[in-house]
């Protein structure tokens, strides 16, 4: 096994007569800034669905890890260290912003509904740990004053910003941000660039980003696939692709010339 | 509600025992209101988890209830005999826990194939499910088929019956309160989500009916053991409804209303009493007018503790 952290293997879906995702190869390595671009319906959330256990191709090989991640459910894979966020936000709507992080954190903390019941010395002692980390990772996205906020009253950005701390409390290897920049403006995006980039190094983990916004992905992203119509047309650095003729016509137009 | 909920626990049943030792002072009739109180706060509460944290929509609750209610009348008429009388507390808790084990069983065999459902779909398996289980009862000579099993002694105390609501509100109350129960309500709040951080929603799911059934089974012992009478036609699907209507009156998801709701709403038919035939009209328009005024239940206290645990 190489070092690649996550490795798809010709990886197709099809919805009946619809083929979504094509034979898709892509590496993504350990500790590496992955971008995906494409028009809309291009594919790149079937495939972050597949790789996050969603969908079940129905042809190639996802490797996480060099393991197969065939039949794994959602849940199993962000035991394994995958994380995720979502296009059109999904934060837990009738919890604060503290409890969302903490329905996060739980995954790697060992006590189930005994603890909860007899609340033991253990419990409270798991209970106070849940808090510090929670707190923490709160504290470094400048999010600790929201704590008690509902989580849908928070501004459109945060919102944003606390489903990536969400992600991240699940302690994954790698990072899944599924157009983390819609809807922003330019100094959020901005802002945005520097996150990914700040998460990247903390947390020293992979992410893989797609999005719409060609100044975010070109900007922070040391490698790129673009899909088009389910199909990989290219791959390479950012400048790379601006250069090439088959992403011009297909996605960048004449602007990005 | 870290260490003072199990005193509030031990505090709630001491007074239930204190309460039933002077209960033979009371009205009767007073006095079996108050109990069908409490076995109404265990059914309202542990039907609370399923369909108020939880977000499914069982229908079921009815036929869980039945469950335990038949389990611990038969195994108490068949083993009362044969028991010494200072052995009847005991053979009466294990009766209750019997009931509520092999309603914890059904809630498991109901759980496991039909939690992959959800909102309608799920309220008309659970719906036909609690339908099959007062058919089976109605029609099996061993429970009295359609007359019922009769002569069931009567052991509900004001004690047994808030004991097992106060244990109820312990449980349910601590399950949710804890960062292990943020599951339940991340599964209410979004499925798709509560999976993308590794929180399994089946396996919540099927916790929280399994939970719930078991305290329904409790119920349907001491209703048993307090009304000394069971017939099938106690648990039909009117008798759920009734219990959901607590859970929705009382605010989803909210234990402190849902207890509110669950009294009220026992008092309510008997305060109607004098009303006579149009008893059941008015209490139908009540909670017409009850819905339409406050639709986010009666007794929303704020929102859910933010923060602290």
């Amino acid at each position: 096994m190489n070092a690649s952290l996550l490795q798809l293997e010709k990886v197709t879906i099809r919805f009946g007569g619809l083929t979504a995702v094509c034979e898709l190869d892509l590496q993504i390595g350990a500790h590496e800034l992955v971008g995906l671009i494409g028009p809309n319906g291009a594919g790149k959330t079937t495939a972050f669905n597949l790789i996050t256990g969603v969908y079940q191709p129905t042809g190639g090989t996802i490797f996480f890890q060099g393991q197969p991640t065939a039949n794994l459910k959602p849940h199993q894979l962000t035991r394994r260290g995958i994380a995720r966020t979502f296009q059109n936000i999904r934060l837990f709507a009738s919890m604060s912003v503290f409890d969302n992080v903490r329905a996060a954190v739980q995954l790697h903390r060992p006590h189930g509904i005994r603890d909860a019941l007899w609340r033991g010395r253990g419990f409270r002692d798991g209970e106070k740990a849940v808090e510090t980390q929670v707190m923490e990772l709160l504290e470094i996205f400048k999010l600790g004053r929201f704590r008690a906020a509902n989580a849908r009253s928070l501004p459109y950005g945060e919102q944003r910003r606390l489903e990536i701390v969400r992600a991240l409390a699940t302690q994954p290897k790698l990072l899944l941000l599924d157009e983390p920049a819609a809807g922003m403006n330019p100094t959020e995006k901005l802002e945005l660039t520097r996150l990914i980039r700040f998460i990247k190094d903390k947390f020293q983990i992979a992410v893989l980003l797609v999005e719409h916004d060609m100044q975010v992905v070109m900007g922070i992203c040391e490698r790129v696939a673009v899909l088009d119509y389910g199909v990989k047309i290219a791959e390479g650095t950012p400048a790379e692709l601006r250069a090439n003729p088959k992403v011009i016509e297909a996605y960048l137009g004449a602007e990005a010339r | 509600m870290n260490s003072g909920a199990k005193r509030w626990l031990l505090v709630a049943v001491a007074a239930a025992m204190a309460v039933s030792y002077f209960s033979a002072q009371f009205n009767r009739y007073y006095l079996g209101i108050a109990i069908d109180i409490g076995i109404n706060i265990i059914l309202a509460v542990s039907l609370n988890l399923i369909n108020g944290h939880t977000g499914q929509f069982s229908l079921g609750h009815a036929g869980f209830m039945a469950v335990g209610g038949y389990t611990a009348a038969k195994f108490t008429l068949e083993l009362q005999t044969i028991s010494p009388p200072w052995a009847q507390p005991l053979l009466f808790l294990v009766a209750l826990l019997l009931g509520g084990l092999l309603a914890a069983v059904a809630g498991l065999a109901v759980g496991v194939p039909t939690l992959r459902l959800r909102g309608d779909y799920l309220a008309i398996v659970t719906l036909g499910f609690g339908e099959i289980i007062r058919v089976f009862f109605q029609t099996t000579e061993a429970f009295g088929a359609a007359t019922g099993l009769t002569g069931i002694p009567h052991w509900t105390t004001f004690a047994w019956a808030w004991s097992f609501a106060a244990l109820t509100v312990f449980v349910v109350g601590c399950l949710v309160s804890s960062t292990y129960g943020r599951g339940f309500i991340a599964v209410h709040d979004d499925e798709v989500a509560a999976g993308a951080m590794g929180i399994n929603p089946v396996r919540y799911k099927v916790t929280a009916f399994v939970i719930g059934a078991f305290f329904a089974g409790i119920a349907g012992g001491l209703y048993a053991h307090h009304k000394q009478f069971l017939s099938p036609g106690g648990f039909d699907f009117m008798k759920s409804i009734d219990i959901v209507v607590m859970v929705i009156l009382g605010g989803m998801g909210r234990t402190a209303g849902v207890i509110v709701a669950a009294v009220l709403l026992t008092l309510l038919p008997e305060v109607l009493r004098g009303f006579a035939d149009s008893r059941m009209i008015i209490y139908s328009l009540l909670i017409i007018v009850l819905m339409i005024a406050r639709p986010q239940g009666l007794f929303t206290f704020g929102r859910k503790a933010a923060g602290k645990a």
